[in-house]
């Protein structure tokens, strides 16, 4: 008979055993769980991606310097996709015979193709709708104070009199912090009929477009192949300002963390359920060698019973995946109201995969070892000894999980860290659990009849206590993670954009206007007043090779260095940053020092000790890289790239940069404050505040659905663990009942031991938890000084302990009813 | 008290450990009603030793479950050490089996995970004894393996594992030891070694031993013993 008839046949014999069915089970939960987080995380994340599409007012686009050629918009016709057309410039606005420079966005009707433009008509009733008809305007409400002007009265723009039809409350416009002017929206036509797109105009021309995701995708892997004019690049979610891009990343951490969990989990019932089965076929495998079977066929016959249990289950669970990420998508949708998305398959079949990488490495240390037992152990089971040989496959299940920790991370650095955590965690409570039975041995003799037996029933079984403990602590520790710290971490991650964060910016103030403008905001109540020098240079050189000499063949390095660049100084390290090689510029250092971001390191290949010249102004400066940076660009404080020592930075021309946070309702005041400092640029960031915070939370109610779900499997796989380890317990039961033993001893010593186990298993978890969330809360999400919630980890800790013994009560409920004489019939 | 009355096993025991009266035990099966014993009576003194012989499937473990406590008749009494053993419910005759009985089985039911010693040390943990460890290094060094004390199951014979389980069956001082074919898994000369040491153990503990067995020559070595056929019992010898 051929091998995998073979394997059929023993699973089919074999399928009433409990091991398998747990193997099994844990295998379709670990797919399930592991797919459904996949599925509903990725969809999620391109859910996230796709309201980033409504920062930018399409899922797409192309922004370039010239009008771009007909095909692009005809290839966005072929796949399907609504196209909008714009272009945004400079132009000055009379009125009344005041004039205000605008920062001006034409656009056709089609004008915003995602996301919402929100408007104010002149009777203050608020209304979503689409870029102006020709001949109306709409003006932001900094625009109207300046220009000292209301909804409904005509200006003068691009030398054509528009009819101020709305106020701009709020348009999808990409976040752009440095939009310097008041906003004005008009209609494409006017522009273009006004002459202000021609030749020699500063317009930036953009075409946004939006549709089905395939069509979209079809689009851009075209556009990416296709030769773009001169100056122009695709604008993309993934290219939205940088900071909205941090919190995407931290998102996408979030959720891969949570799936990690759950398949970690997994691998430890599949572990325990695998160690039991090759336990419980020791004497048939010493009889099918003792036969004549080869070790070869022997352990074909059992890797070909694993895959025919496992690729039905693994199958399974992949549907299971499909349709629960389906059915959580139509309940989460209102996240997502009106973002297109489909359901992605990859995932789910990635989780099968992974799933089973999960059951080869878990279950395959216990049975490969099974091929070895001897024929001899026919006689008996005690010759069936270990194979040290086979020692080394343990490091398999540990491989496959630091495997996992990196495909789920994304980064070496964070899967090393993650698995060294998680070691640690396991190596304490090993340890606890083994002084814990230490103890027990000496407390014993003189404890409750009941505690002594549950005593000595953990006691007896050290091994399994001890696998158990641990296994069990590894499971809280995940699910303590995802159900105390996570929300703590989002929480954290909120509060990060507090409601006083700067949210004005004045720039171009010269230094004798200092004192004056900071007694002025003073008056105005303005408070977390900041402010910085700031230059405005060119990099020269690198090392000494002047930047058109360098060949930079990265694009964007090229870019940075073609820009001028903004440099400033502080006698501190800003908050925010993180210096990750070097030291902070000393007071009166020799030769002028520069402290980088680690952007530009990786843009420029920098190193510790090179020098770098700037032009600024007229004058040169030489400085030397003495620290490297690490910028949190998600803080909303005012940031840069560059800071050079003060010492030397302070004699480069320089004007300064302020934040702070003033109320909404000043609209007036500052219009004020306009015309007192006219070459000063004041940029509202409020707009730009609330996006961040709306997209922080409608992650933060994205990732408790993930989490819901990562719960629930992690308590079933917790389950099925104590379920695969109660079976052991049916023999004992039947022995001890026959012996005299009563059922409410056998439930007390039961309640004893797996409160015992539960109390191990949660003090260990409360404290790898605090110590993993500490440790992903600074070196991951890089929220300062996060401490997760110490009470609710404890107070968790003592909750899953309890479950723990309800869990562990409910699994022996049935054994303690083990009818006694079951064991003599048995023989 | 009953029992002056003579019984099918031919003998009249007023102070009788173990008191059976026309007891019956049917199962439905498939096929309908299956009788497995019917109208079996019969006394054990304290002290003596008995045996319960018949050919497989005769209905001897069945009896002896019964005997024990650890199942009920359909029909019938049974007595252990004065209390009936059909009106209690299973939590007060595991009361009575804790205080009473000790068992041997026939494939040992040695927990594997636990050393002889802490097997022996059983039954003593279930009634609360604080001497638990000290009483069964003496009853593993009674029945000569004192020095196996730390091994595990699977390192021991099986007649040593028949030790450990007789030494775990003595240890609490039970006032009756049931034996279920205690021999059938061992080679003769083991077997005889083993039943010295429950006879031996029966002698010097006045322990009652009831031994179900289809080994004659075991049976002959008991002070009664009866057969069963067919779920009824045939004859008793003195």
């Amino acid at each position: 008979m051929r091998l995998w008839q073979l394997a059929l046949r023993n699973l089919r014999r074999e399928w009433h055993l409990p091991e398998l069915r747990t193997l099994g089970a844990s295998l379709v939960l670990a797919v399930t769980a592991l797919g459904v987080v996949a599925t509903l995380s990725t969809r999620i994340e391109h859910g996230v991606l796709a309201s980033a599409a409504e920062l930018i007012g399409g899922d797409v686009g192309v922004a370039s310097p010239q009008n771009l050629p007909a095909e692009f918009t005809e290839q966005a016709t072929t796949h399907g996709l609504s196209a909008s057309r714009s272009a945004g410039f400079p132009s000055v606005a009379f009125a009344h015979g005041q004039s205000q420079l605008l920062d001006v966005l034409a656009a056709d009707s089609a004008y915003p193709l995602r996301g919402t433009l929100e408007l104010l008509d002149a009777q203050g009733h608020s209304r979503i709708g689409h870029a102006p008809p020709p001949g109306q305007v709409y003006l932001d409400h900094r625009a109207l104070v300046a220009l000292n002007l209301k909804v409904g009265q005509p200006l003068q723009l691009g030398g054509r009199p528009l009819t101020i039809a709305a106020e701009l409350v709020r348009e999808p416009d990409g976040g752009e912090l440095f939009a310097l002017a008041p906003r004005a929206l008009m209609s494409l036509t006017d522009a273009e009929q006004a002459g202000l797109l021609g030749v020699g105009s500063r317009a930036r021309h953009r075409l946004l477009l939006a549709g089905e995701p395939a069509g979209v995708r079809g689009w851009r892997t075209w556009a990416q192949g296709a030769k773009l004019p001169q100056g122009a690049e695709l604008i993309t979610p993934e290219q939205t300002q940088e900071r909205m891009r941090a919190a995407f990343d931290r998102a996408g951490a979030f959720l891969r963390l949570t799936a990690l969990l759950s398949a970690l989990l997994s691998g430890v019932a599949i572990a325990l359920a695998a160690r039991r089965y090759a336990r419980r076929k020791t004497q048939e495998v010493a009889l099918l060698r003792a036969l004549g079977t080869s070790r070869r066929r022997v352990l074909g016959l059992l890797a070909g019973t694993l895959a025919a249990l496992a690729l039905p289950a693994a199958a399974l669970g992949t549907v299971l995946a499909l349709a629960l990420a389906q059915a959580a998508w139509v309940l989460a949708s209102s996240l997502f109201a009106g973002v297109p998305t489909e359901l992605p398959l990859a995932p789910a079949f990635a989780a099968a995969a992974m799933g089973l990488a999960v059951l080869a490495g878990f279950a395959l240390p216990p049975l490969a070892m099974l091929a070895e037992v001897p024929p001899v152990a026919v006689f008996r089971a005690s010759l069936a000894r270990r194979v040290r040989r086979f020692d080394l496959l343990y490091l398999l299940p540990a491989l496959v999980a630091v495997l996992l920790i990196w495909s789920q991370s994304g980064s070496a650095r964070m899967a090393v860290m993650l698995a060294a955590c998680l070691t640690l965690v396991a190596a304490a409570a090993a340890t606890l659990s083994a002084l814990l039975l230490w103890l027990a041995r000496r407390v014993a003799p003189g404890a409750h009849p009941a505690l002594r037996l549950g005593l000595a029933a953990l006691a007896r079984r050290r091994g399994m206590s001890l696998v158990q403990a641990t296994a069990l602590s590894l499971g809280l520790v995940a699910l303590l993670l995802l159900a105390v710290v996570a929300p703590a971490l989002l929480e954290g991650w909120r509060r990060e954009l507090p409601a006083d964060t700067p949210n004005w910016f004045a720039l171009n103030l010269q230094t004798d206007q200092r004192a004056d403008f900071e007694q002025a905001l003073a008056r105005l109540g303005a408070g977390k007043l900041n402010m910085l020098p700031l230059a405005v240079g060119k990099l020269a050189a690198i090392n000494g090779t002047p930047v058109d000499q360098l060949h930079l063949q990265d694009q964007r390095a090229q870019e940075t260095a073609d820009r001028q660049l903004r440099l400033s100084w502080a006698d501190a390290l800003p908050e925010s940053n993180q210096i990750v090689a070097g030291r902070w510029p000393g007071e009166h250092p020799a030769q002028a020092e520069a402290s980088i971001d680690t952007s530009w390191r990786d843009l420029f290949h920098l190193k510790l000790g090179d020098t770098l010249r700037f032009e600024v102004g007229e004058g040169t400066l030489d400085a030397k890289v003495t620290s490297i940076r690490r910028v949190d660009w998600s803080s909303f404080r005012v940031n840069f790239f560059l800071l050079v020592d003060p010492a030397h930075a302070s004699e480069l021309p320089h004007t300064w940069l302020t934040s702070f946070y003033l109320p909404r309702g000043h609209a007036e005041q500052l219009a004020q404050l306009s015309r007192d400092y006219p070459n000063l640029s004041l940029i509202d960031v409020d707009a730009l505040l609330d996006r961040v915070r709306e997209i922080v939370d409608r992650i933060g109610n994205a990732v408790r659905w993930v989490l819901g779900f990562s719960l629930l499997a992690g308590a079933l796989v917790l389950a099925a663990a104590l379920a695969a380890s109660a079976q052991e317990r049916r023999h004992e039961a039947a022995l001890l009942r026959t012996l005299g033993a009563r059922r409410g001893q056998l439930a007390a010593a039961a309640a004893c031991e797996f409160a015992l186990l539960g109390l191990v298993a949660g003090l260990t978890a409360a404290v790898g938890a605090a110590g993993t969330g500490i440790w992903l809360g600074r070196a991951v999400f890089r929220i300062e000084g996060f401490v997760p919630p110490l009470w609710p980890l404890v107070l968790a800790a003592g909750g899953a302990a309890l479950a723990v013994m309800l869990l562990g009560l409910a699994g022996t409920r049935r054994i303690v009813r083990t009818p006694p004489m079951r064991l003599l019939r048995e023989g | 008290m009953s029992g002056s009355s003579p019984d099918s096993d031919g003998t009249q025991h007023e102070d009788a450990l173990l008191d059976v009266r026309d007891v019956s035990k049917s199962v439905s099966g498939p096929e309908g009603r299956l009788d497995i014993l019917s109208g079996v009576s019969l006394q054990v003194r304290a002290g003596e030793s008995f045996a319960i012989v018949g050919a497989s499937g005769s209905g001897k473990t069945t009896l002896l479950g019964l005997l024990a406590g650890l199942d009920t008749p359909s029909g019938g009494s049974v007595r252990l050490g004065g209390h009936a053993l059909e009106s209690l419910d299973e939590e007060a005759r595991a009361d009575l089996r804790r205080r009473l009985v000790g068992f041997v089985f026939q494939s040992f039911h040695l927990l594997p995970a636990l050393t002889a010693e802490e097997n022996v040390m059983l039954p003593l943990e279930l009634e609360g004894s604080n001497d638990a460890r000290t009483r069964a290094r003496a009853a593993l060094a009674s029945v000569g393996l004192g020095a196996r004390q730390r091994h595990y199951p699977a390192q021991l014979s099986g007649g040593e594992q028949q030790r450990v389980a007789i030494a775990r069956a003595f240890v609490h001082g039970p006032r009756l030891l049931f034996a279920d074919e205690p021999t059938g898994n061992l080679d003769q000369r083991t077997g005889h070694h083993v039943s010295d040491l429950l006879f031996a153990l029966n002698r010097d503990h006045h322990t009652t031993l009831v031994l179900v067995t289809h080994d004659s020559r075991l049976a002959e070595r008991c002070h009664r013993r009866v057969e069963l056929q067919e779920g009824r019992l045939l004859a008793s010898v003195a």
